[in-house]
């Protein structure tokens, strides 16, 4: 049962990398995008792309955060 | 990095009758080390007020900003001219940062300079507090002291061992920073609504009777919710990066353990371990920098919220 408990903590933290990768990858893609489309808004897109970034960052350090917690307080 | 493979190696030779625990090693090198607190002081209403790692580094970080920031100022009031001089034009480009690009699109013009203050002041504590914490001040000490000053077990030096030296990466520092990010954010809606219509504000008016169950739960959910991110936030990116530090500095001290022989374990180090903490050290610099924007950018973003209640 030991050995299931990591298990567990690294399986969830594994997917929670794939998840937090695959939403920066796509904010990353849309906005090289974007600015290739139109370079004057560069500035305009970027401030409008961090603020999603970085809540998406928020959600997936709280998971880990979570994963965390699983092996600490087994 | 070398003075902090140098100083786990000490401590490594300190225990060298026990096995090297990398978790044990790791986390008393990160954590707030309360149970070697610098300074004892009996606890208050049950709360222990100890001087530990973490308060002294808030009061440097609090003590050096204030005399930085007041001795820039006052010189530059002091002088004829009104160009800045000196260190006096990296705080004006800082302070113009945070106003500029900061708190104005989200606060709006109207109540920039209400809130460019409290912000400003969140910027500067939490990147330098971020930033300290990069540099291994203590461990250098404790080189220092290891060699040349030879104090004894129980001395001021050797309790500054003990215990990261982020203040930021303890929960409690950003979960105080957060409260106040919270109460920013009600009176700001106080003071742009009045503090009824604040309340009012928080779930849009004029919908069917039956929304109002399932929103009003989401809607004051959400309001502990973003204190409760930006606290998590900040405190888990400060901590990850020493954790990644340290790990792979551990690896050393693992391959010698598993071979038994001291050349794995320094050419591990040579090969793998120092240029990949040198590397995570200079992701570490722009986490640092990035961090102090996010929490700022964010209490702006939840102030304007708040003022500009589009509901």
């Amino acid at each position: 049962m030991q050995v299931l408990h990591f298990f567990g903590a690294a399986l969830g933290l594994g997917m929670i990398v794939i998840g937090a990768a695959l939403g920066i990858g796509k904010f990353a893609a849309a906005a090289a995008e974007s600015i290739a489309r139109q370079p004057n808004a560069a500035d305009k897109i970027t401030a409008a792309v961090n603020l999603p970034l970085f809540l998406l960052e928020g959600v997936a350090i709280i998971a880990e955060v979570g994963v965390l917690l699983i092996v600490l307080l087994k | 990095m070398i003075q902090e493979v140098a100083h786990q190696a000490e401590q490594a030779h300190g225990e060298a009758a026990e096995a090297f625990n990398a978790g044990k090693t790791i986390i008393e090198h990160v954590s707030n080390a309360k149970d070697h607190p610098l300074i004892h002081l009996p606890p208050l209403f049950g709360i222990d007020f100890s001087i530990t790692k973490h308060v002294l580094m808030l009061w440097i970080v609090a003590v050096s900003l204030f005399v930085v920031v007041t001795w820039l100022v006052r010189r530059y009031l002091k002088q004829d001219r009104l160009v800045p001089s000196g260190m006096m034009n990296g705080l004006e480009f800082v302070v113009e940062f945070v106003r500029d690009s900061i708190v104005q699109p989200n606060v709006g013009k109207k109540w920039v300079t209400t809130w460019t203050p409290l912000i400003l002041t969140f910027f500067l504590f939490i990147l330098c507090a971020n930033a300290i914490g990069l540099i291994p001040l203590f461990d250098v000490l404790g080189l220092f002291d290891h060699f040349v000053l030879h104090t004894g077990p129980d001395s001021f030096i050797k309790h500054l061992l003990h215990g990261g030296t982020t203040a930021t990466a303890n929960f409690n520092v950003t979960a105080a920073l957060a409260v106040i990010t919270f109460s920013a954010i009600i009176v700001a809606g106080s003071m742009a609504h009045g503090f009824v219509k604040h309340w009012m504000n928080l779930v849009p008016h004029g919908l069917a009777w039956p929304i109002y169950i399932l929103l009003i739960p989401i809607e004051v959910l959400g309001m502990f919710v973003r204190p409760f991110a930006l606290t998590m936030r900040l405190a888990a990116n400060m901590t990850g990066g020493h954790i990644a530090i340290l790990t792979l500095l551990s690896l050393v001290f693992i391959f010698t353990e598993m071979t038994g022989k001291a050349i794995a374990g320094v050419g591990v180090g040579a090969v793998v371990s120092v240029p990949l903490a040198v590397a995570i050290s200079g992701l570490d610099i722009i986490v640092v920098m990035v961090q102090a924007y996010v929490f700022t950018l964010l209490s702006a973003v939840f102030i304007g919220m708040a003022i500009h209640a589009h509901h």
